[in-house]
């Protein structure tokens, strides 16, 4: 085995979930994935990150120093920075459901865990890019917001207010979405964390007026490999992790109606999505974050 | 009845008993949580049925009785009342909305006919007051009960280019009928719009309409295109193209910029679709860009997009100075110069040669030494200022010893010096809610040996103090226009500000600020308004896309904004130069989907009609009161029995066993 073939080999390990579960610091977490999966891209002809040069432009206290073209600082004793294509880019607003469904799945990871995961790997990702990253965590209100911004620091406080996300109560997307859309003011990406166990109209509801501004929404959905393919012995009484409520459900049922069932449910939600103009991704909580990120990557060059 | 009663709340706080012993008996398999059970559907084995089935008749009948009881409790009361009010002594407003989406085809004429048909249907001898509504409300004739002065107004009505939101068009509409005689019934007459409605559904309550009557105009909505947006750059424009429906005949989008065709292409598909267009060629200024579709569809007035690109020269700044070789003149040029995103062009102008009417071409100015002018071209700037100029000054060595500072009358209360030379003194307070100051950070980084300490007056915002509270960054407001001043030199011996990075941030900042980079926005929907002052109040006139002065002069002294109500260009001419407006019709109106008659109904029962005749209320009939408690005291007797019996036959077994 070559040394490139190694470290991809162990690129691709810090990308699994159970591998990511033992690693408490998300920040970590994040830089781990996000390093991990550039490694897993090098090779890939679809995307890359070799960014075409723009422009210069002077540099301020707060850039990476990394991006200082000493060449031009010798001739002209003048900091400048160097800007890509890539750099003057967009918003990028990562919401997150913080409901009592989150809670469920594992091991080695619940829903949330991994939906922080995948929301901490997004946000570095976007901040590696110079794309202005927020959050907002909801539940059936707004839990935690932090506007977006390119400023130093806003990562670690995006991280933090992921990071400090607990599942709770029930999922509501309307009231949440319309406090959003009253702070935003900008166009950009809108990429929405969830399980999406809720009224198709419902989601629509809240999701559709961020299409009408302009927004561009990538709606992932986090699914447990349980809820897809739940496997049971006996009759179970299953209590909903939001409302309370409990239904007691035979093995047959699970067997032969339910499938058909996850799999509408997620089919209208994909539907719906695309009549809106929006993005749909599955996720599963066993899979690594690669595919999510390289979903998020083709979604955000379409956008361009 | 009162539903607050402590019995009553205590009783039916007491239901949930025998629910809860009623569901320790029936659930037995075990429990697993589980994310949600909207999809899961409760599959029971057959032999638990009956026994179930008993069990909760005998849940039901318990809890029937303890709601009985808890009712009795309340002492409920049953009153019947007669109609407030006839429809023949009412006042009938009849409404139309006259918004964008009623000019689909043939959808405003049947709008019409309905407003028509509800005069006829009122009552004759009612007033009746016809308006239309589309971002605001007009008054379509007299307030009166003559039906074919208000058929004949309906002719005069047409539709308009703006959106109605229903919540701000009750809202009007409620303060509107404050004057009419009460009670109002309002006659509704719309497509109703889904995107019309407002975010809080309560908006559009009204306390001075007794009754809403909606007359929904039908919508036959086959096929529509809209330009959704027009992005352009240097020489691309990206256009982005929403086709709904069946594609009915050929259709075609182009681009046309300053009335030159650029390109033209067909549509193919419906579906939302971007559309790349190259070689722009811009003129100097402000250019005009119409992205237009040709094609026979429903809705024709989102078939046009207007969209204003700028090539604008870099902006010239003046910067008074007495000596362009200073190291202070050399820092502003370089730091104006270094942001990309800032398009200035500095022009040195001498301190001898500076006059009034040289420096009113100019929306702001910088000093680079406030102590180098002398009395003559202070009074020169202050008139600058006053006029409504900006200035960026800063209190350099030449006036160190005076009194007072000139153009900012600040007096000095110590001799220039702060800190020996030996000792720095750093940044102590930011306000960092100032434009200037909310997006810089690494002020701390600064060391100052020097600053003049001036006296703070009523009306001056200090920005930044030092660790000693000396004020260190102070904003006047002198006549129409602001001063900055900074109270430490420039040229890189009484502070090390010119060489840290934030001084390139601190300059373009205030340069955006003092320019009013971004007072003017260029992109307008149909119903907004231009304030008068970015137009230069009584000095400034705006052109319609028709080509008619907005602005009488009456106008220019009483309105405080224009109207945009017209899609199309509006030239905005004032005194620092012309630009240009570009206002579309709002994407909402474009969209097909209606309110749900479920909808339009709870919206009719918000309706609050203060009944009252005259200035006095109505003689109130008297209600009819019966007392309930006799009847449900009966029904309570009968169930006991019941429960009684059902729970001696369903429990019998257990007793035996």
């Amino acid at each position: 085995m070559s040394v490139m073939q190694a470290s991809q080999a162990t690129a691709r390990e810090l990308l699994r979930p159970e591998v990511l579960a033992r690693i408490k610091n998300l920040d970590l977490v994040a830089r781990s994935v996000v390093e991990g999966f550039l490694i897993g891209l090098h090779r890939s002809p679809t995307f890359g990150f070799s960014q075409e040069f723009a422009e210069y432009r002077a540099y301020t206290e707060g850039d990476d120093p990394r991006f200082i073209d000493w060449n031009v600082f010798a001739r002209t004793e003048r900091t400048y920075i160097k800007r890509f294509l890539g750099d003057t880019n967009s918003h990028l607003m990562i919401l997150v459901d913080a409901s009592g469904s989150m809670g469920f799945g594992g091991p080695p990871v619940s829903k949330l865990r991994y939906a922080q995961f995948l929301a901490a790997s997004l946000a570095f990702l976007a901040a590696r890019q110079h794309d202005a990253v927020g959050c907002m965590i909801f539940d059936e209100q707004v839990r935690d917001y932090r506007a977006p911004s390119t400023r130093a620091g806003r990562l670690q406080s995006v991280l933090h207010c992921i990071d400090s996300a607990e599942a709770r109560t029930g999922t509501k997307f309307d009231k949440p979405f319309a406090k959003f859309r009253e702070h935003i003011t900008r166009r950009g990406l809108v990429a929405v964390i969830s399980d999406f166990y809720c009224d198709t109209e419902n989601l629509l509801a809240g999701v559709r007026p961020l299409a009408w501004q302009g927004q561009d929404v990538v709606l992932f959905q986090v699914l447990d490999d349980q809820e897809l393919d739940p496997d049971i012995g006996s009759n179970v009484l299953f209590e909903d992790l939001e409302t309370g409520h409990a239904v007691e459900v035979a093995p047959a049922f699970l067997r032969e109606t339910y499938p058909g069932r996850i799999r509408a449910h997620i089919d209208s939600l994909a539907k719906a999505a695309a009549g809106i103009g929006a993005d749909h991704v599955l996720v599963r909580t066993s899979e690594s974050l690669d595919q999510a990120l390289r979903n998020y990557l083709l979604f955000r060059q379409r956008r361009k | 009845m009162s539903l607050l009663a402590p019995w009553f709340l205590f009783v039916a706080l007491a239901i949930t008993l025998p629910l809860w012993l009623h569901r320790l008996q029936t659930q037995s398999a075990v429990r697993r949580p589980f994310s949600s059970t909207m999809l899961l559907e409760s599959t029971e084995k057959q032999v638990h049925v009956k026994k179930k089935l008993k069990y909760r008749v005998l849940l039901s009948m318990r809890v029937a009785m303890l709601l009985l009881l808890a009712l009795i409790l309340a002492k409920p009361i049953w009153t019947k009342t007669a109609p407030a009010f006839s429809e023949s002594a009412a006042t009938h407003v009849v409404l139309i909305d006259t918004s964008a989406s009623m000019l689909r085809a043939g959808v405003f004429d049947r709008a019409v006919e309905a407003a028509r048909n509800a005069i006829d249907s009122i009552p004759n001898g009612s007033l009746i007051q016809v308006v239309n509504a589309d971002s605001r409300i007009h008054v379509a004739g007299e307030l009166s009960a003559d039906k074919a002065v208000h058929r004949s107004a309906l002719a005069t009505i047409e539709a308009g280019a703006t959106r109605l939101d229903f919540g701000e068009a009750m809202g009007a509409i409620d303060t509107f009928a404050e004057n009419l005689p009460p009670p109002v019934i309002l006659h509704f007459v719309s497509d109703f719009q889904d995107s019309g409605m407002p975010i809080r559904f309560a908006d559009l309550a009204a306390t001075n309409i007794a009754e809403l009557i909606t007359h929904r105009v039908a919508v036959d909505a086959r096929f529509n295109w809209r330009v959704e947006y027009a992005r352009a750059t240097a020489a691309v424009v990206d256009i982005g193209v929403i086709g709904s429906g069946e594609i009915a005949g050929r259709a075609s989008v182009g681009a046309i910029l300053n009335n030159r065709l650029v390109e033209q292409r067909d549509l193919v598909e419906t579906g939302r679709s971007v559309h790349r267009f190259s070689g722009l060629q811009l003129e100097p200024g402000d250019n005009r860009l119409t992205v237009s579709i040709a094609a026979a569809d429903d809705l024709a007035i989102d078939n046009e997009w207007y969209q204003v690109i700028e090539d604008t020269p870099p902006a010239p700044i003046p910067l008074i100075t007495a000596n362009r070789g200073r190291r202070a003149a050399m820092y502003l040029e370089t730091a104006l110069q270094a942001d990309p995103r800032s398009n200035y062009r500095i022009e040195f102008m001498p301190v001898s040669e500076t006059d009034f009417r040289t420096l009113s071409r100019y929306r702001w100015a910088v000093i680079d030494d406030l102590g180098s002018i002398g009395s003559e071209l202070e009074a020169v700037i202050v008139s600058f200022i006053e006029n409504g100029g900006n200035l960026l000054a800063f209190a350099g060595q030449g006036r160190a010893a005076a009194e007072q500072l000139p153009v900012s009358r600040h007096r000095v209360r110590a001799t220039a010096v702060s800190a020996n030379e030996n000792e720095f003194l750093t940044i102590g307070q930011i306000d960092t809610g100032h434009p200037v100051l909310s997006d810089i950070e690494g002020w701390h980084s600064v060391n100052i040996t020097r600053n003049i300490a001036v006296d703070v007056e009523d009306g001056d915002q200090v920005l930044i103090r030092l660790e000693n509270a000396t004020p260190f960054l102070i904003e006047r407001r002198l006549g129409r226009g602001r001063i900055l001043l900074l109270t430490s030199g420039l040229d890189n011996e009484w502070n090390d500000l010119p060489i840290r990075p934030v001084f390139v941030s601190f300059v373009v900042e205030s340069a955006r600020y003092l320019s009013g980079v971004g007072d003017t926005t260029k992109s307008f929907t149909t119903g907004d308004a231009l304030p008068l002052s970015l137009i230069g109040g009584a000095s400034g006139q705006v052109v319609d896309p028709q080509g008619n002065t907005v602005l009488s002069l009456v106008d220019t002294t009483r309105e405080q904004q224009i109207r945009l109500e017209q899609p199309g260009f509006y030239e905005v001419y004032t005194p620092q130069g012309d630009y240009l407006v570009a206002v579309n019709t709002d994407p909402r109106e474009s969209q097909a989907e209606t309110v749900a008659d479920e909808t339009l109904g709870r919206w009719a029962a918000t309706m609050g009609g203060q009944v009252e005749r005259n200035g006095g209320p109505v003689a109130a009939r008297e209600p009819a009161v019966r007392e309930l408690w006799h009847a449900l005291l009966f029904i309570l007797a009968l169930l006991v029995i019941g429960e009684s019996i059902v729970g001696n036959i369903n429990l019998k077994p257990h007793t035996e066993h």
